[in-house]
């Protein structure tokens, strides 16, 4: 059975202008139960982190954890 | 990251604790102060500092029994009276002995509890009989104190490996088959005792938000620990008796009864008007919340409205901060104010989870289960209406017993061929080159589990349950595919999440009875004392399914009177007074 | 391979990263050096706290929460006067985290601080410590302008549970701010002597609602039979959150004397209310108030049938 790519839209955003990914810090991947959140390259070279895998249970600790308020988490669509 | 890689360690230990939730940490804190020498492992498949249950906090102790407000006696005749009588009353009297040690021990490692302006704690009431309600304001802060606690020990934390398949040998446990979730890797850790607490199977049911993380419990507790329990033949008892908990509609968070109880909020019906008959929590209460969102006076609110803006003000503060922070986005979000309207309420999606109901691995009061060597705590354990302070205080039971238990023995040998095994179970969906991913095969089994396993329960229905369930196990046996590591791991939690479905099914149909209220309600079966008056323990049979068999439940620490034993329905309006 | 275990790094190789040039980096070393949880990183983390950037002031002033001990507490007090908002903020969150008393001696000299929030942050710190020199600046910092720092004087008084505070406790009873009256109500809940008595039978009469609960909550806690008129008179109040206060402290007290006042106002409209009383007229079970409880026990409030039940199992038991 072949896959097909469905778009969804995802609750926890990321302020690349203030994320310090690029320093090595990894906090909100770190601290995610679900583990959804990755680091990636932006086209200028520098890092951020993201949410990579639409598997949110919406718990907080990537923002309450950043140490630069970087993150956003928001009410997942379905649920709002 | 991600990528799939090869590769297998192998590591000893003398304890392996899987879990770093709640329960695991107090475990390895325990055995490592008894035995200081000991080599105890702590592994958990997200990150010790956020996994869990209480990743982000808990507002609240709602099981404290603390001298001066709650005798041993006395809520140990409550838990029994909660769950019918099927209670093994030792280990929830040895827990209400010793639970208050605990909440100091707590305390000292800097989680915040409630305490007065003479510092005291501020146990609050919210029963009828009993005060057990100690309020954590500040409750955000537990699981930082807790790694704080495991770095001061110098435990071995083992992060993002998951637990797939405990090892036995020699008629005892041997260790545990992990893989890494980011990298795919094996690791093989042997050990002379391992301690579970893996927490509730919470990715069971569906909510009926649709959205397959919108549960009530942690989605990363999806049920491995009742899974892995079953195929290494432990018993698992009573799991018939689901987790069915009330909460915010659609958020699907805890309404958090117990932190607006004692300030006067209360669940209500759609005229504002209380309800709920039962005291204490409990599958009675959860049929009675049932019964009002089908009958006419639904849906079922949290009402606040009709208390002043500085109590609003102070739960509020509570609720939005400590254990589900989102909540108050949600409101937002939603326009909703507790100081203008009732708050839409809803029950959950069905779980297994003793630290609600009933439904565990069966444990005794050391936390021991049915292999020797192997421990379980927490909600995994059946030790009922556990919550919080019940995952410390028998993980701590466990931590101290497992301590004494790896003096006496070496390693258990066990059979090479069951690492591979277990190697081939678990690779084989990065072995094909397409199929059908795990977020199908999770989200057809649990709607299935809703379609048919919610109560109320019909006999015909579960028996479908059982044979779709069988259908969509080969597929995923046969046809599963993922791409990269993190989809290899929600492969396993498929797997687990669908041995839960197949437990769930057959416990269900074995206890030809009704019992607690709406989490065993069998339509065509009234409550059969004669019969049923016992817990049900479900293993693996010969055959690799479900075997079950009635055990005894064991002779009362504390004399519950004949007429306590039907507490609850006795307030019920129908009911003759008892006065007069 | 992945590594497997969580690391033990060396502190001195941690602390190099706080003289990275990037704020980011020394951030990310802040957050390590706490993690390690190893006293050894205080100092560096006492460093930190002077970064010149606010966000590793910041962090710093947040990782010494995972610390304790006179270093940590010097530290943090010095933080208070940072620049930045929310550097003071953290600095002062983690002040009350402290458990050491130990950590006090950092405190206690700054307890004369003319700064408000450097001195409110300073007696929240000091109250859980419990260090018994805090009394006499707690007192003193009563006359401040400020009721935040007054509120937290109380506390120190109240977690001490010094008679010798009883004065100053019984004149913030009086203090023209509502938070501070119910502080100061609430601390004198270790009391049993006249004084407390007198002022929490005082604080009934508050113009306050809040006010006249916190009193009639405490009386529960520290008052003998003499206060059973006064939380008697409660009943009458116009506020039923203070009427409920005042019917759980009669049943804690055993005011079987109440009884016949409490039994009227299960003919109340207010379900927390006529719950509460019926809770309470069980507890004191005396057979007269029986014909206030017998028309609800098939009431519609399920609480209140239930309690109304049990008192009347209660009455016929006694």
């Amino acid at each position: 059975m072949p896959l097909a790519q469905t778009a969804t839209s995802v609750p926890v955003t990321i302020d690349d202008a203030k994320c310090i990914a690029d320093k090595g810090c990894t906090v909100c991947v770190d601290v995610c139960p679900l583990d959804v959140l990755r680091i990636k390259e932006l086209a200028d070279g520098t890092k951020t982190a993201y949410m990579k895998y639409d598997e949110c249970w919406y718990c907080m600790p990537c923002e309450a954890d950043c140490p630069t308020g970087a993150v956003t988490v928001t009410i997942p669509y379905l649920l709002k | 990251m991600d990528e799939i890689l090869d590769g297998l360690t192998q590591i000893d230990c003398d304890i392996l604790v899987i879990g770093g939730g709640t329960a695991g940490p107090m475990a390895a804190l325990k055995a490592k102060k008894k035995n200081p020498g000991a080599n105890v492992v702590l592994l958990d498949k997200a990150n010790v500092k956020r996994s869990g249950a209480i990743s982000m906090g808990m507002d609240g102790l709602n099981n404290s029994v603390i001298p001066g407000y709650a005798t041993p006696e006395q809520y140990t005749k409550e838990i029994t009276i909660a769950n019918d009588g099927i209670v093994d009353q030792k280990p929830v009297y040895r827990y209400a002995e010793e639970c208050y040690g605990i909440i100091k021990e707590l305390d000292s490692f800097g989680i915040r509890f409630q305490k007065d302006q003479n510092g005291e704690y501020d146990v609050k009431k919210v029963h009828h009989i009993g005060t057990y309600v100690l309020p954590m304001p500040n409750g955000d802060t537990v699981k930082k104190a807790l790694y704080r606690q495991l770095r001061k020990a110098r435990i071995s934390v083992v992060n993002r490996y998951m637990a797939t398949r405990l090892l036995t040998g020699e008629g005892r446990v041997a260790g545990a088959v992990c893989v890494n979730t980011r990298t795919a890797e094996f690791l093989v850790i042997r050990a002379k005792a391992v301690i579970m607490g893996l927490g509730a199977a919470g990715r069971l049911g569906l909510p009926t938000s649709g959205y397959l993380y919108g549960t009530y419990e942690n989605p990363s507790n999806s049920g491995e620990g009742y899974a892995m329990a079953y195929h290494a033949g432990a018993g698992l008892a009573n799991l018939e008796c689901y987790q069915i908990n009330p909460l915010i509609k659609d958020y699907n968070g805890p309404a958090c009864a117990y932190v607006a109880g004692p300030m006067g909020g209360y669940t209500s019906n759609a005229q504002g008007e209380r309800f709920i008959e039962c005291d204490y929590w409990s599958g009675q209460m959860m049929q009675e919340f049932y019964d009002e969102l089908q009958s006419g006076k639904g849906p079922v609110f949290l009402k606040l409205n009709h208390l002043a803006e500085e109590t609003v003000a102070e739960i509020e503060k509570v609720l939005h901060i400590v254990e589900r922070p989102t909540r108050g986005h949600f409101h937002a979000g939603r326009g909703t104010d507790y100081r203008k309207q009732m708050i839409e309420m809803h029950i959950s999606e069905i779980g297994f989870c003793s630290g609600h109901s009933a439904s565990g691995v069966f444990v005794d009061e050391h936390a021991r289960t049915t292999i020797p060597g192997l421990y379980a705590a927490g909600d995994m354990a059946n030790v009922p209406h556990n919550y919080m302070l019940g995952a410390f205080t028998h993980g701590a039971f466990a931590g101290e017993d497992a301590a004494d238990f790896m003096g006496e023995v070496d390693f258990a040998e066990f059979d090479l061929a069951d690492v591979e095994a277990e190697r081939a179970r678990v690779l084989a969906p990065t072995k094909r080159d397409d199929g059908i991913p795990p977020n199908q095969i999770e989200y057809k089994t649990r709607r299935l589990v809703n379609d048919y396993l919610q109560p109320p329960k019909v006999t015909a229905k579960m028996e479908l349950a059982q044979k779709r369930f069988a259908e969509v196990r080969e597929d995923m046996e046969q046809g599963m595919h993922v791409r990269d590591a993190h989809e290899l791991m929600r492969s396993l939690e498929a797997a687990s999440i669908l041995d839960c479905a197949d437990m769930a099914a057959a416990a269900s149909l074995y206890r030809t009875e009704s019992r607690w209220g709406l989490y065993h309600n069998r339509v065509e079966y009234a409550r059969d004392d004669e019969n049923w008056f016992c817990h049900t323990l479900l293993t693996k049979g010969a055959d690799g399914r479900p075997a079950h068999e009635k055990r005894e439940v064991q002779p009362y620490v504390v004399d519950i009177a004949e007429d306590e034993k039907d507490a609850y329905y006795k307030q019920r309006v129908d009911a003759s007074v008892a006065a007069e | 391979m992945t590594a497997i275990f969580e690391d033990f790094s060396d502190i001195d190789d941690l602390a190099e990263g706080l003289d990275d040039p990037s704020p980011g980096a020394r951030i990310m070393a802040v957050i390590e050096l706490a993690d390690s949880a190893d006293p050894d990183a205080i100092p560096h983390l006492a460093r930190a706290i002077t970064d010149t950037d606010a966000g590793v002031r910041k962090q710093a002033a947040q990782a010494l929460t995972d610390f304790d001990g006179p270093e940590t507490a010097a530290a943090l007090v010095d933080a208070l006067s940072d620049p930045e908002a929310e550097v003071r903020e953290a600095a002062a969150v983690s002040l009350t985290e402290l458990k050491d008393p130990a950590s006090g001696d950092a405190i206690l000299p700054h307890l004369g601080s003319q700064d408000e929030f450097v001195l409110t942050a300073c007696l929240a710190g000091i109250k859980e410590l419990r260090r018994p020199e805090a009394m006499e600046p707690a007192i003193a910092a009563l006359a401040s302008p400020s009721q935040v720092v007054r509120v937290q004087a109380v506390g120190v008084m109240g977690w001490l549970q010094d008679e010798a505070s009883l004065p100053a406790l019984c004149g913030a009873a009086r203090d023209p701010e509502i938070p501070v009256r119910k502080a100061a109500l609430l601390a004198l809940g270790f009391s049993s002597s006249e004084a407390a008595q007198a002022a929490l039978a005082a604080g009934l009469q508050d113009p306050e609602w809040q006010v006249r609960e916190a009193a009639a909550e405490t009386l529960a806690k520290s008052g003998g039979s003499g206060c059973v008129a006064a939380l008697t008179g409660a009943l009458a109040d116009d506020f039923w959150q203070v009427r409920l206060k005042a019917v759980r402290s009669l049943g804690r007290l055993g005011a079987t004397g109440a009884a016949m006042q409490i039994g009227p106002m299960m003919d109340l409209p207010i379900p927390n209310l006529r719950k509460e009383c019926a809770a309470v007229l069980g507890e004191l079970a005396v057979p007269e108030t029986r014909r206030f409880l017998d028309p609800y026990a098939d009431d519609t409030d399920p609480d209140v049938r239930k309690n109304v039940r049990w008192a009347l199992d209660r009455i016929a038991a006694a």
